[in-house]
């Protein structure tokens, strides 16, 4: 026994001291005007991967004595890195993140510090992209694409049930729309898909347009506000209007609503467009049946777009070569050249916006008619409202989308589900409850609907009277000091 | 001590011979086993350093209704399935025992060939049984003038349809565990039963079940921790629990703790705490076999 914990401890002492991944903040800082060259390596998946690789060569003739090389990694990038961040060795020059995900690897330390390179391309990125790219005012990752959202549908069945899409601007519009195509095609054609396990996808973008937010600046949890409220009612009236189908996303058959009349539209980011032009391969060119029209806001008005997706560009803090690396992210994210080529070569979307302002976006796009839908997405992108992502993102959306899904597949029935979800969600992450005042949200200015009715039909049975003044003070505390225990 | 030593000395070629299991068995069995156990004493998000909270986890444990929620689902889901798989496991294993059958070897392969198809291609197959929209199942339903289920949307049913891919899955593999085990049936005993004029009922319920419980046993080891740690059928088929944390089982819930919310700490102890209850629980299960297999059977067959 004896032995036998002598050797557990002699085995134990190098991993205690192997997790200390993280580099003495002095040096992983990247520095500025170093000359540039040696070997870069990358990290990076599918079309992303390839979209880089078309870079390689202009960067390395621009560099001299550079070498730049792009590792496709499927799905094991992620253990990969964690691997290699925690040995301290071992990990890219350069890797891609999901940018939802960025946020926990900032909050390690296990990233460069690009604040003195990058702080001068803050402007030129979207907020709601750039927030998450940046800690305590500082900078760590560069946005590379951007999902912004847009209305995709299919004009022959617009057409043949006399539904005009430049008329669809509010969510209300696009339900009364969808009554009518549902109502006319006897049920066959329905006007979207929302399964009870993608409603957190949706509700992550209407919560973007009612400038609700899941955590407050402070880190607090503000999930159960008025405008995550009105986010939410919209998705129960989508469904309970009878113009969605239970389809689950991105399985055969919603692939199969590409082609077929199942469905007359799908709501989505700019690259649902490169996953139509995929999986309907044999079109082959010619123009299909695909239009893109602005996302119904939420009230007539309001902001007609939100961000779903996209990824970042990071440096290690343990990558020798700084210099270089940066140099490559500068030249592929930060420039018109680079970021237009990887626009025509795969379609990733730009969040560099300079890039955005040029002729390129323009052009028609064959697949859609000629309709030049790159304007159309480009269209108030840095009017977005930028979502706090923090450092326990991924697990608070897990939380929100098994609640979401339970909800939804008991009937929508429960009035405080998202005071159930605050509640989960300040248990499991041990973080406070924001106070329910709306004032101290993080969005002063209020980009949309800055007046939120206290008459919706969440409002009026929830337990939490938001909006009522006398309940800041003591219905604030007991709200916050309460039992948090999970009802589910 | 010294002559421990000195036989080591002596016989080193021989633990030469054996040393390559064992330092294998150090680096990725023994190493990981007693890290993980250290982990469980400690919070670690997989990057920054760790900190040590003691029992801390373990009170953690107890409050965590998701934890128990995904324990009755695991329950539930295996009360589900093992019942129905077995049966048809020892079923088919019966028939491709049976003399008159031919092409023996094309049904063996035939009911395999589900444990070694990926599970992107079963996904997609079974996305296409299941959806509530277009599917086999409700069309069939919907023939037999019965209302349409939401095999994979509501609450009620993810867990039914989860229990029946790993049924289709999982049912060739007992069956050729079990395959071997009537095979290991020495033929004498029949033949005497034949003798003795038994009819095919009691051949069955004297020679064949109770020889067999040795290979029951073993499946159903198999398949319980098979449920415990079930994942890929939870994470292709349901998108890991859907809807809300209905078919959330043990396995999916372990993941989550670890990749998705970083909690390589309390993920370890949750798993090791699961882990010694299995253990203990299969020692008393086996404890209870063994007595039962040890006391003499009066007016069994086949007690060799």
């Amino acid at each position: 026994m004896c032995l036998l914990t002598a050797a557990a401890l002699a085995l134990l002492t190098p991993g205690c001291t192997a997790v200390h991944g993280s580099v003495d903040p002095s040096t992983s800082a990247v520095p500025v005007n170093a000359s540039v060259r040696g070997d870069v390596t990358v990290w990076s998946w599918n079309i992303a991967a390839k979209s880089l690789q078309s870079l390689t060569p202009q960067f390395e003739h621009d560099h001299a004595g550079t070498k730049v090389t792009v590792e496709m990694n499927g799905t094991n990038i992620q253990s990969r890195l964690l691997l290699a961040l925690v040995a301290g060795v071992g990990a890219p020059d350069v890797t891609q993140f999901q940018f939802y995900e960025a946020p926990h690897y900032i909050a390690t330390g296990t990233l460069a510090d690009l604040t003195p390179v990058a702080k001068k391309y803050e402007t030129m990125f979207p907020k709601a992209v750039w927030q998450n790219c940046t800690m305590n005012g500082k900078i760590y990752a560069i946005p590379w694409d951007v999902g912004p959202c847009a209305l995709y549908y299919k004009r022959s069945v617009f057409a043949k049930y006399g539904v005009d899409p430049d008329k669809i601007r509010t969510w209300d519009d696009y339900i009364a729309a969808g009554q009518t195509i549902v109502k006319k095609s006897g049920g066959k054609t329905k006007m979207m898909t929302l399964g009870p396990n993608d409603i957190e996808d949706l509700f992550e973008v209407l919560l973007q347009q009612t400038g609700g937010q899941v955590f407050d600046d402070h880190g607090r949890i503000a999930v159960d506000s008025p405008q995550a409220r009105k986010a939410l009612s919209i998705i129960k009236r989508l469904r309970e209007s009878g113009i969605c189908s239970d389809v689950p996303a991105y399985g055969q058959e919603w692939l199969a609503g590409f082609s077929d009349t199942s469905v007359a539209s799908y709501p989505g980011a700019v690259w649902l467009g490169g996953l139509m032009k995929d999986a309907m391969g044999d079109y082959k060119g010619r123009s299909t049946d695909w239009g893109v029209t602005r996302l119904p806001a939420v009230d007539a008005g309001g902001i007609r777009v939100a961000d779903w997706g996209g990824s970042v560009l990071v440096i290690p803090a343990q990558c020798k070569n700084k210099a270089a690396a940066w140099a490559f992210i500068e030249y592929a994210l930060c420039t018109r050249e680079g970021q237009l080529a990887q626009y025509h070569k795969e379609s990733l979307f730009p969040a560099f916006m300079p890039a955005l302002k040029t002729k390129a976006l323009d052009e028609g796009d064959p697949f859609f008619g000629g309709q030049p839908i790159g304007r159309l997405f480009a269209t108030d992108i840095d009017k977005i409202p930028a979502l706090n992502r923090t450092s326990n993102w991924t697990e608070a959306q897990g939380y929100l989308k098994q609640d979401l899904s339970h909800w939804a597949a008991t009937g929508m029935t429960d009035p405080d589900v998202l005071g159930v979800v605050a509640r989960k969600l300040s248990k499991r992450l041990d973080l406070a409850l924001a106070p329910p005042n709306p004032q101290s949200w993080g969005h002063p200015t209020g980009h949309t609907s800055p007046v939120v009715s206290r008459h919706m039909p969440f409002d009026q049975v929830s337990s939490t009277q938001v909006l009522s003044p006398q309940n800041w003070g003591l219905g604030g505390l007991s709200w916050t000091t309460g039992p948090i225990g999970d009802r589910a | 001590m010294t002559t421990a030593l000195a036989d080591l000395r002596r016989y080193r070629q021989f633990y030469l011979f054996i040393a390559p299991f064992f330092i294998l068995f150090a680096v990725f069995g023994l190493y990981p086993l007693l890290f993980s156990l250290y982990l469980s004493f400690v919070k670690w998000d997989g990057l920054t350093p760790m900190h040590w909270v003691g029992l801390g986890n373990f009170r953690r444990m107890l409050e965590d209704d998701l934890l128990w929620r995904s324990l009755q689902n695991t329950a539930i889901i295996g009360l589900l399935y093992v019942p129905p798989m077995m049966i048809l496991a020892f079923a088919f294993a019966q028939l491709l025992n049976a003399q008159w059958l031919k092409f023996k070897a094309f049904y063996r392969a035939a009911l395999f060939v589900p444990c070694v198809t990926p599970m992107v291609v079963i996904a997609l197959v079974f996305s296409l049984i299941f959806s509530s929209e277009k599917g086999v199942l409700n069309y069939v339903l919907a023939l037999l003038h019965l209302p349409s289920i939401g095999w994979l949307t509501s609450e009620q049913w993810s867990k039914v349809s989860v229990s029946i891919l790993v049924v289709w899955r999982w049912t060739g593999y007992n069956m050729i565990l079990m395959l071997a085990g009537l095979q290991g049936i020495s033929p004498e005993y029949y033949e005497a039963a034949d003798v003795d004029g038994a009819g095919a009922w009691h051949k069955m319920t004297r020679i064949t079940l109770p020889l067999m419980r040795p290979t029951f046993r073993f499946c159903g080891l198999l398949s319980l921790l098979g449920t415990l740690y079930m994942f890929d059928e939870v994470f292709v088929l349901t998108k890991g629990g859907g809807p809300g944390t209905s078919s959330l089982n043990f396995g999916m819930y372990l993941f989550n703790l670890s990749f998705s919310d970083f909690k390589f700490g309390y993920a370890s102890c949750v798993a090791y705490s699961v882990a010694i209850v299995v253990f203990i629980a299969t020692l008393i299960v086996n404890r209870f076999n063994r007595d039962e297999d040890a006391a003499p059977k009066r007016g069994r067959l086949g007690r060799a």
